[in-house]
């Protein structure tokens, strides 16, 4: 725990030393540039809830990878595993003529399925065509990367109209509410807290999290068990990829309102890293999730504000992320 | 334990007490604050800058008016980042206008409208205006680019040794249609009227890259499209795009010898990146139509409308008065500028229309019969490319 | 040159590794170093060797204090070590690796050397083999080759015959006598008190982490055997041999790929009751037959029929073998069986609770206490596997076992363990389970496979080339089949 908190502390001092010294050289006011990252994601009831609607994928997109990294499984497909989900989703919402709450229901669990089945499909190709699902990850994320473009621009374009930048927006009735005043669907934290409570219990209190852990140590054991690691294997990926899928489904639905080709917009990638940041315990999921999420959401205001090159907002989040894995690097070496 | 308890709470706490600070807002009496949402770089020597500037301009001319702004406004740049959200922005910091620059915002401008019923918006080359259900705070603003892009086709035409001419397009929709269909049309007239070439011997190829810009694994690359172009005969390349790559290219080729030429679109100082492979470039000019909306909110006087600003044929240059024009570059030979001249005269006294029948669409079917003339609003919603274009229509 | 440990302990956090050892191994001697498993000799010579600290004491080379807290400065003062498994790189030939760490020298230069060094000792190698083509003895003799070329004055041998061949071994005795002769400390690290006989004109035995024991030659086993274990260990005597019931394992003209050698022709029945010894040098094919019945490998040609039920190929295999009362248990316990981050509750509950969605914290901590009473494992349920000791972790392996297990499959169960727990669990073995079990372990001591199995099966190069009631059967008759010789051949 104390171990913890330092990095915690040291993280952040590395953080901020290194990003004031990538603001100095571009010339900026260090201080005020805080300031605005701060204000931008914390001064009103609004930004703070722009920043829990970024927070609601990271969490679920992080939730869904803590069962794959029990089992010692890097899920780095979880970017097109949202994809999916959004695509599934939005195959539903297409469908006329159902009642709307009805086919969100639907939309709900076809993304989840679309989801898992993608993962799944990484994990088939580990667990059957020995192919490392680091490798499989990628490479499905690059189909279903072609296949959303695909579907954008062929069969789902906007009538008369061949835009990569996204499907036509779906009926109101198919947003999900939020309350007034708010910028995040309540649905959307609701089900993200539903799914961090699932699965800390399903991680800690059931046989699965228990069977996930086995395998992630020792999978030539796990068979001395009777624990079959390919199974377990695709099971673990299957719920990482279906919580994905509902972030994919809460991107689409809660978001965007449209499928957009950037619909996962990067939120797999950067649960990774968070993830791993965290030491996979989930109690610092949330809290690590809602940082990135606000960084995300603050940094907005440089290009805005102080009419810094909007790029600078993306060397920020890698210094982040360059960090991270220092610390990770140094934790590994104690 | 209870550290991490302490730790989520600590959390809280300081948000909760930064929910109660007070939102921060520099709005005075006789500032007027209005926001710039640009799809793409502000310094893109195209649409977007040609959009930046005009804010500039306001700004010099209006007094007490101050632009905010944020550029690249795209999921592919800025992934999570939705155009509400950057309204909700924009008007905490006292914007009382927003100006969004992309047909791409469409969707997102009508929602943010829908959310600030008391902030202003000027949605560019939309037609949510037309529609009598949308938000009475939503007005759409476009300028007759038909002109230019006449004008372009007209000078790529002259210019052009293979009669083989190559259109750069963005994506597919009504107002790039229109668009590649009044190049085309520009350049057919010079071809045959002009040139008096035969019609069957002038090529005119259409490559749809999928978006505005060049959006790496996404769109094609403008870059490498270009290339293909020159690479195949095609001599002259049109931009349809909003940044310049296919008047980088040409410069490229240019320099390794081969006798080609681009025209770029948007920016009036778009040449300046390659001014000898510049045969001129038809632009935009933001600022009457800026100035007319805002001019308007400051009176009271603001009202739903549909604005398709064109050129003021008598002072095309002048960027306080003409919304479209065409700018010279260093490659048009001087013949071709006095034969533009009069063409850009001929289609501002109406001598010349080209969007007259007899005219078939792409698929052979009957746009306009003999001697008549399209409406606006049929050239607004031109539903596909017109015959002896070469290039997909959706 | 003398080396001189001056009262040298270790301590590992909490652990006493080594408590005040001194000794001296003189010039020109060779000086033995013997104790059982975990007795601190590996520690004593990493501390020489520079690749770990000493917390107390210091050490002097010829009389003068040497700073080694590193490997390259040992090295640099000339101390080389040999160690159990080559450290070579196995894709490079031989003349390669023998060139690693030398002075610069010209090819020829090195071929020259390798040569002379070769025949001085009389060893036979090419020097254009790659590494990985050679039996460990071999390269082994290329190890102590390129040390010697790299002229050290203190070599440190680590269990050098292990995994040679009995030739080879002729081939090292000499070899190292030679180079004591020359005026090389040598230092040998072993548990085979013959060798160290053979070899040492010292002694010194080391008991959980002390001296307990120096002595110049000639040796008196018990002596020795009272300082290594603080007793002679008496074995139990062997039990009675057991009543052989219907056939539970068959296995028919298997052939099949793993270890060095595979397996071959292989035709073996094991009927109720029996125990069952495999005998062989490392890597003869012993493990590969015991993967092949727990069904955690397929064969590639024959069949492996199980009370009746042939497996099936491929992964679900073992679960059938499971299902078939059969039980397996690795040699490497942390690596192949245990999981070393979790405790020992939640291995119960991995091993018991099938089916159940939840865990089961109460039930499986009380049925994870009734092991730790039964089984006396040193450890609570919330221990993690790698807390425990290697004895304490075999224990824990035992009482994981389906108590319904007919068939029990152990390879080298005794594997690190002081000859008490060895005992212990043999003892359990044989008392505490039905007495129609069967069980086929492996084991690379003779004596343990003689003691406690009714029948010896030798593997030889993935042959089997002895079947025999141990009664049927001698010493003599097993050494030679296990390096190769048929009865009745030279």
């Amino acid at each position: 725990m104390k171990k913890l908190i330092i990095d915690i502390l040291l993280g952040s001092l590395l953080v901020f030393s290194f990003t004031s010294l990538v603001l100095l050289i571009a010339g900026a006011p260090v201080l005020d540039a805080f300031k605005h990252i701060w204000l931008g994601a914390f001064a009103s009831s609004i930004k703070i809830s722009q920043v829990l609607s970024v927070w609601v994928p990271l969490t679920l997109c992080s939730c869904g990878l803590l069962f794959t990294f029990r089992a010692n499984l890097w899920n780095i497909g979880i970017e097109g595993q949202v994809t999916m989900g959004a695509i599934g989703a939005m195959a539903v919402l297409r469908i006329p003529g159902i009642d709307p709450t009805l086919t969100l229901c639907l939309a709900f669990l076809t993304s989840m399925l679309c989801g898992g089945a993608w993962g799944l499909f990484a994990g088939l190709l580990k667990t059957r065509g020995g192919v490392h699902e680091i490798f499989g990850g990628l490479g499905l994320n690059f189909v279903s990367q072609g296949f959303i473009l695909w579907l954008i621009f062929g069969p789902w374009k906007r009538p008369g109209i061949a835009s990569m930048s996204g499907t036509e927006l779906l009926n109101r009735k198919l947003w999900l509410a939020s309350l007034p005043g708010w910028r995040v669907a309540t649905a959307g934290i609701i089900i993200t807290i539903t799914i961090l409570i699932l699965t800390w219990l399903f991680l800690q209190k059931s046989r699965l999290g228990l069977k996930l852990k086995a395998i992630g140590q020792n999978p030539k054991a796990a068979l001395l068990y009777a624990i079959s690691p390919e199974r377990y294997y695709l099971q673990s990926i299957f719920i990482a990829g279906s919580c994905a899928g509902i972030a994919g489904f809460i991107q689409t639905t809660g978001v965007y309102h449209r499928l957009i080709p950037s619909i996962s917009s990067g939120y797999g990638y950067l649960a990774l890293l968070l993830v791993m940041l965290s030491g996979y315990k989930i109690v610092l999921i949330p809290i690590l999730a809602f940082f990135f999420a606000s960084l995300n959401v603050g940094a907005i205001q440089l290009p805005i504000v102080l009419q810094l090159d909007s790029a600078l907002a993306g060397v920020i989040q890698g210094c982040c992320v360059l960090c991270a894995l220092f610390i990770l690097g140094i934790r590994h070496d104690r | 334990m209870t550290r991490k308890i302490t730790g989520i709470l600590a959390v809280f706490v300081a948000a909760v007490a930064l929910l109660l600070s007070p939102a921060q807002s520099h709005a005075s009496a006789d500032t007027f604050i209005f926001g710039l949402l640009m799809v793409g770089p502000a310094n893109d020597h195209g649409w977007s800058q040609a959009h930046f500037e005009a804010g500039k301009e306001i700004e010099r001319n209006i007094p007490g008016s101050k632009m905010i702004y944020i550029d690249k406004v795209n999921p592919a740049d800025r992934p999570g980042v939705t155009i509400p959200f950057l309204v909700d922005d924009l008007v905490s910091k006292g914007a009382k206008l927003i100006i969004g620059n992309s047909d791409d915002m469409t969707d997102g401008i009508r929602e943010a409208a829908i959310l600030h019923p008391d902030i202003k918006f000027i949605h560019i080359s939309g037609d949510d205006a037309l529609n009598p259900d949308s938000p009475e705070n939503l007005s759409n603003l476009m300028g007759k680019m038909e002109y230019g892009q006449m004008m372009a086709g007209f000078a790529a035409a002259m210019t052009t040794k293979t009669g083989k001419i190559g259109y750069l397009g963005p994506l597919i929709n009504d107002e790039t249609k229109r668009l590649a269909a009044s190049c085309f049309l520009g350049a057919r007239y010079a071809w045959t009227e002009v040139l008096k070439k035969d019609p069957a011997d002038l090529s005119f190829k259409i490559s749809w890259i999928g978006f505005w810009f060049n959006i790496p694994g996404v769109t094609s690359d403008p870059t490498q499209v270009a290339k293909n172009f020159f690479d195949s005969g095609y001599d002259v390349v049109i931009s349809g795009i909003d940044t310049t790559e296919a008047l980088i290219v040409a410069d490229q080729k240019k320099k390794e010898g081969a006798d080609v030429a681009a025209i770029p679109y948007d920016y009036e100082g778009a040449c300046e990146i390659a001014p000898d492979a510049c045969l001129g470039v038809p632009y935009f000019n933001w600022y009457p139509g800026y100035s007319y909306f805002i001019n308007n909110i400051k009176n009271n006087d603001w009202k739903k409308e549909w604005l398709w600003l064109g050129p003021n044929w008598k002072d095309m240059n002048n960027t306080k008065k003409s919304s479209i024009s065409f700018k010279n570059g260093n490659a048009l030979p001087g013949d071709v500028q006095t034969k533009l001249a009069v063409f850009a005269k001929g289609l501002g006294n109406e001598s010349i229309s080209l969007f007259t029948g007899p005219l078939n669409f792409q698929d052979k079917s009957i746009f306009l019969k003999e001697g008549e003339t399209a409406t606006e609003k049929q050239i607004w919603n031109l539903p596909q490319l017109l015959e002896g274009m070469d290039g997909s229509s959706k | 040159m003398d080396v001189e440990f001056q009262h040298i302990s270790k301590n590992f956090g909490q652990v006493q590794a080594l408590t005040d050892v001194s000794l001296t191994a003189r010039s020109s001697t060779i000086h033995g170093l013997i104790g059982e498993n975990g007795a601190g000799k590996s520690t004593l010579m990493k501390i020489l060797t520079g690749y770990q600290s000493k917390s107390s004491g210091s050490i002097l080379l010829d009389g003068v204090e040497a700073q080694l807290n590193n490997p390259s400065q040992a090295s640099n003062l000339g101390i080389g070590m040999l160690y159990q498994e080559p450290m070579d790189f196995p894709p490079l030939t031989v003349l390669e690796n023998f060139s690693l760490g030398t002075p610069r020298q010209s090819r020829q230069e090195l071929h020259f050397a390798l040569k002379t060094l070769s025949i001085r000792f009389g060893f036979d190698l090419d020097p254009d083999l790659p590494v990985e083509l050679l039996t460990v003895g071999e390269r082994q003799q290329i190890e102590l080759l390129r040390l010697i070329h790299c002229n050290i004055k203190v070599l440190i041998l680590d269990e050098p015959t292990t995994g040679i061949s009995p030739a080879q071994k002729e081939a090292l005795f000499p070899a190292l006598k030679q180079l004591a002769a020359d005026g090389l400390t040598i230092l040998l690290v072993s548990h085979k008190l013959e060798e160290v006989a053979n070899l040492c004109s010292e002694v010194t035995v080391l008991r959980h982490g002390k001296l307990t024991h120096h002595t110049a030659a000639p040796f008196h086993f018990p002596k020795l055997l009272t300082a290594m274990f603080g007793f002679v260990p008496k074995r139990k005597d062997k039990g009675s041999a057991r009543d052989k019931g219907s056939p539970i394992l068959i296995c028919k003209n298997i052939e099949a790929s793993g270890e060095r050698q595979g397996l071959h022709q292989c035709d073996i029945t094991v009927a109720e009751g029996e125990i069952i010894g495999l005998a062989g040098l490392d890597g003869a094919g012993q493990s590969t037959f015991l993967r092949l019945a727990a069904g955690l490998i397929s064969p590639d040609q024959g069949k492996v029929t199980l009370f009746n039920n042939s497996l099936p190929h491929g992964a679900k295999a073992y679960i059938r073998a499971q299902e078939l009362h059969t039980s397996f248990i690795p040699a490497d316990r942390l690596e192949e069986s245990l999981f070393a981050g979790i405790s020992l509750r939640d291995h119960f509950s991995l091993r018991e609770e099938h089916g159940m969605f939840w865990q089961s914290r109460t039930r499986t901590r009380q049925r994870t206490e009734e092991a730790i009473t039964t089984f006396s494992i040193k450890g609570t349920p919330e221990d993690l596997a790698e807390d425990l000791s290697g004895g304490n972790q075999q224990r824990l392996l035992l009482s994981l076992l389906n108590r319904n297990s007919r068939l029990i499959l152990l390879e080298n169960p005794t594997r690190g363990l002081d000859i008490q727990s060895g005992q212990w669990i043999w003892q359990h073995l044989r008392d505490e389970l039905s007495p129609d079990t069967a069980i086929i372990f492996s084991s690379p001591e003779l004596d343990e496979i003689l003691h406690y199995s009714d029948r010896i099966i030798v593997f030889h190069d993935g042959n089997i080339v002895l079947d025999s009631a141990v009664a049927d059967t001698s010493h003599g008759a097993i050494a030679a089949a296990m390096t190769g010789m048929r009865e009745g051949t030279p």
